[in-house]
Order: structure tokens, then C-alpha cells, then sequence
């Protein structure tokens, strides 16, 4: 295996297991009624670190679709590409509308935000939509998700299976 | 260095998005309130009524069973609460990725035999 295949191999086991992790600090951090508002708010706080090295990881392709994005460009990596900044906005909008209604981590920094209606409303919207453009977002990347997980996941588990099967069968 | 470059970029982007939202959202809110829509500094409850005055019993207000009683407080539903909530925010996004690979594969195939039948 080459230097560059070795770097490509540690860099997609990097994003997925980083994946895995934002996708299961979301579900948690996504029930606050039963996490409790400290979890919830530093939890969410901590994705948006995490989700800086996952735009960091993805950087050459943000750098190079921006690039090519007003040329030639098939329609699925346009279509991607605008779903990624939609969701990267709406990220925003739930972060900064939780900072602005939050009860714990702003209190904590002793910063205090005028709070009223609108931005609980803004909160529970991009919430709602969150859920859906996490959703179409997952699907245009679903080759890529399957295609990593056999690879990392199933394969190494199935040859740990097959190689303690042929050591029973050689016992 | 070329990471500190890359960090400081998203970074910029990050505040832009929350600046221009926070200072929409405040414009918005600022019009609002001078137009007589109410607004609470609190940002929960009902403005009471003028010269309208609670009454509990013995002029205290009662303390709710559960605690304070606010959306979100954290002690409602449990575990179980939380495993409902998980599956269902888990099944929208199965149904949504479920959604859009099946149309995917449809039109692939739609477009294969198309292909087919004009060689």
C-alpha cells in the first residue's frame, strides 16, 4: 500500500468514526426533555467543534466544487453542494438561537441575550428542518456510507468470524 | 498552519451566518414590538392583564409537583422517553434516505433501458 492510499484509508476511518459520533451526539442532543438542558446545550456546542473537522476533512472538495460550481458541474454535485450550505445555515440558525435562549451555557459564560418568542420559534423550526436536510443529506452520501461501513466495519468483522471458524476447524 | 487558515475561514462563516441572523431576527423583533405585538424580556408566559393581580392561596405562589415546571426541564420521559425520541428522529431520516436512494435507483434504471432501447 502506498504512502497516499494509507493517508486516503486513515482519513476516511477518520470521518466515519467522526460521523458515527455527530450523528449519535444528535440523537441525543435532539430529546432534551429527557437529556436534561446542560447536556443538551454543551452537547451541541461540542458537535459544532466537531463539525469544524468534519468541513476540515471535506475541505478539498468544498474548495474545488466552489471552484467548478458556476462551470461544468453535473447536476448531483450542484444539487449537494446547495444542500450542504442550506445545512450548514440551519446549523447556525439552531446554534445561535440556542445561545440566545439558553439557560445554561450563556448563564454559565455570564452572558445574558434578550430572549423572547421568536427565538424559541426559530429554535424548534430549524430543528424540525434539521432533521430533514440531515435526512437528504445522508441519502446523496448513502454509496459512500455503505460502501465505508462494509469496508471498515462488516468486512473486518466477517474475516475476525471466518478466521476463528477455520481455527475450530483446524483444532 | 494551513489548518489554523482553513479553521479561521469556517470560523468567519460561522459569524457572518449568526451576525446577519442575529441582527434580522432583532430588526424583526424591535419592528414588532413598536407595531404593539408583545415581545417578554422572559421569553415565556402570557403579559398579565392590567391591574389584574395572581391569586394563590395564602399569596404564594404554589410550587408545580415536578419541580419548576419549564418546557425542557429535563427530568419528563425518562429513558424511555428518550429511546422514543431517538427511533423517530432515526426513522425520519431512514424514511427520507430510504426515499431518495429508491428514486435514484429508479431513474438509473429508467435511464439504462432508455439508453437500451434507442442503441
Amino acid at each position: 500500500m502506498t504512502e497516499n492510499q494509507i493517508k486516503t484509508k486513515n482519513r476516511t476511518q477518520t470521518k466515519l468514526v467522526l460521523d458515527v459520533l455527530i450523528f449519535i451526539a444528535f440523537l441525543i442532543a435532539m430529546e432534551p426533555r429527557s437529556s436534561g438542558i446542560p447536556i443538551h446545550e454543551w452537547l451541541a456546542i461540542s458537535i459544532l467543534a466537531v463539525l469544524v473537522v468534519h468541513l476540515l476533512l471535506s475541505w478539498d472538495w468544498i474548495v474545488q466544487t466552489t471552484r467548478r460550481f458556476l462551470g461544468k458541474l453535473n447536476t448531483q454535485t450542484r444539487l449537494n453542494y446547495l444542500l450542504n450550505w442550506s445545512l450548514f445555515i440551519d446549523v447556525m440558525l439552531l446554534m445561535l438561537s440556542g445561545l440566545v435562549i439558553s439557560e445554561v451555557v450563556m448563564p454559565t459564560l455570564g452572558i445574558g441575550l434578550p430572549r423572547n418568542f421568536a427565538w424559541r420559534g426559530l429554535h424548534e423550526f430549524s430543528a424540525n428542518l434539521f432533521i430533514i436536510l440531515l435526512g437528504l443529506h445522508t441519502a446523496l452520501h448513502w454509496s459512500w456510507v455503505a460502501d465505508t461501513f462494509k469496508r471498515y466495519v462488516f468486512q473486518p468483522i466477517g474475516r475476525v468470524f471466518s478466521t476463528n471458524a477455520k481455527k475450530d476447524v483446524s483444532a | 498552519m494551513k489548518t489554523l487558515g482553513r479553521i479561521l475561514i469556517i470560523l468567519t462563516a460561522f459569524v457572518l451566518v449568526m451576525g446577519i441572523t442575529y441582527t434580522v431576527v432583532s430588526a424583526a423583533n424591535t419592528a414588532s414590538s413598536s407595531t404593539g405585538t408583545p415581545t417578554f424580556e422572559g421569553g415565556e408566559g402570557l403579559p398579565r392583564p392590567q391591574g389584574v393581580q395572581p391569586q394563590f392561596p395564602n399569596g404564594e405562589r404554589p410550587e408545580f409537583p415536578g419541580g419548576e415546571g419549564r418546557e425542557f426541564r429535563g427530568d419528563r420521559g425518562g429513558g424511555f422517553g428518550w429511546i422514543l425520541g431517538a427511533v423517530k428522529n432515526m426513522g425520519i431520516v431512514a424514511i427520507i434516505v430510504a426515499a431518495v436512494v429508491w428514486l435514484k435507483n429508479f431513474q438509473r434504471k429508467r435511464d439504462r433501458e432508455t439508453q437500451q432501447v434507442s442503441e
